[in-house]
């Protein structure tokens, strides 16, 4: 990926988080559209959408909720689908500044910001790093806020005036996620771990169990490339 | 809404946030007290690897179409292709997702 610009840390934060609005005001619209169908009011839903902020937890949370679910296992539910975020924040402290605000920023360290965040922070200087984070959070906080509203007032007549919108523009994250990934594509290792990964999560998402996908074929890729690492050092050490 | 599923939704919240605030915390006092050492501080192997590892399973679970079916799953293809091709050439970040969404959409009509 290219370097980062001259633009202020803001204003490149927002125009990198721009390819995020395909992706989250979509799923943020259904999220609107199904918690509404579950009995919650559109000033509820969005308040999830404020305080939660976590995509796939949410949808999890509303549902069971609305069937009745007891309340405290709605609730292990959601946190357990979201412990996959404990290895993002270590993953960006070696390009972190000093800066007191970064544990208030953390609320908005999304799959997808920390993605983001993961690949351009060590491309940004010092001085940019904590505007970038807020202008690029921001965007995706906002567009997820709003489209739960807009889910809440109109997503049924929304997305069946344009179905083709709703079926194209969520392209936008598998897009970013692959620009993201691109250039880890450097050597055989790395190029087999990252494919066994993507396979795995994707054969796993098909099935039942959507919400392990990901920790799942995490778990297997960091085993592949432990198991390819242990193979070349051995074969290195047999050559010498 | 029940005072219950409000309280419910705050726990929630409170954990959620805990979940990305509580590992960063720790990991940067580990990285300050090495710099007071005048030691190098490095994550553990296994914690860096899972970075990249985390990108790559969310691609291959965000490549599952929303309403799979043959036109939807070659849109996918074309998609990822034409988003690669573009990042091979430009190596940015915005011009490749927009080519993808772009030749997945045309890809999507045609076919559908």
């Amino acid at each position: 990926m290219s370097r980062a610009s001259n633009n202020s840390g803001l204003k490149q934060g927002v125009i990198d988080g721009l390819p995020l609005l395909g992706g989250y005001i979509p799923v943020a619209i259904s999220f609107g559209v199904i918690a509404v169908q579950a009995g919650f009011s559109t000033l509820e839903a969005t308040l999830i959408s404020v305080f939660i902020y976590a995509g796939a937890s949410q949808f999890l949370l509303v549902t069971m909720v609305a069937a009745g679910s007891p309340l405290w296992l709605a609730v292990c539910m959601t946190l357990l689908v979201n412990v996959r975020h404990v290895v993002y924040g270590p993953n960006l402290v070696p390009y972190l500044t000093q800066s007191k605000a970064w544990p208030y920023l953390m609320h908005g360290l999304t799959d997808q910001i920390f993605a983001l965040a993961h690949t351009r922070l060590p491309q940004l200087d010092d001085s940019k790093k904590v505007e970038w984070f807020k202008g690029v959070s921001m965007v995706a906080w906002l567009s997820w806020i709003l489209g739960t509203a807009l889910g809440g007032v109109a997503g049924e007549s929304l997305t069946q005036q344009w179905p083709v919108l709703d079926s194209v523009m969520p392209f936008a994250l598998p897009a970013l996620f692959l620009v993201l990934l691109a250039p880890k594509f450097s050597n055989k290792r790395w190029c087999a771990t990252l494919l066994v990964t993507i396979t795995i999560a994707l054969v796993i998402a098909l099935g039942p169990f959507k919400n392990a996908a990901i920790p799942f074929a995490a778990l297997c890729g960091a085993l592949t490339f432990y198991v390819l690492t242990s193979h070349i050092e051995r074969k290195q050490s047999h050559a010498n | 809404m029940q005072t219950e599923t409000w309280i419910a939704i705050t726990v929630a919240a409170i954990g959620t946030y805990a979940l990305r605030v509580g590992p960063l915390l720790w990991t940067q006092r580990h990285f300050n007290k090495h710099k007071v050492d005048n030691t190098e501080a490095r994550l553990p192997t296994w914690l860096s690897v899972l970075g990249p590892l985390m990108i790559a399973a969310m691609l291959g679970a965000s490549l599952i179409p929303k309403a799979p079916s043959s036109a939807s799953w070659v849109a996918t293809a074309v998609g990822t292709f034409v988003t690669a091709l573009v990042w091979r050439k430009y190596r940015s970040l915005g011009l490749p997702v927009f080519c993808g969404v772009l030749s997945f959409g045309l890809a999507f009509v045609l076919l559908a």
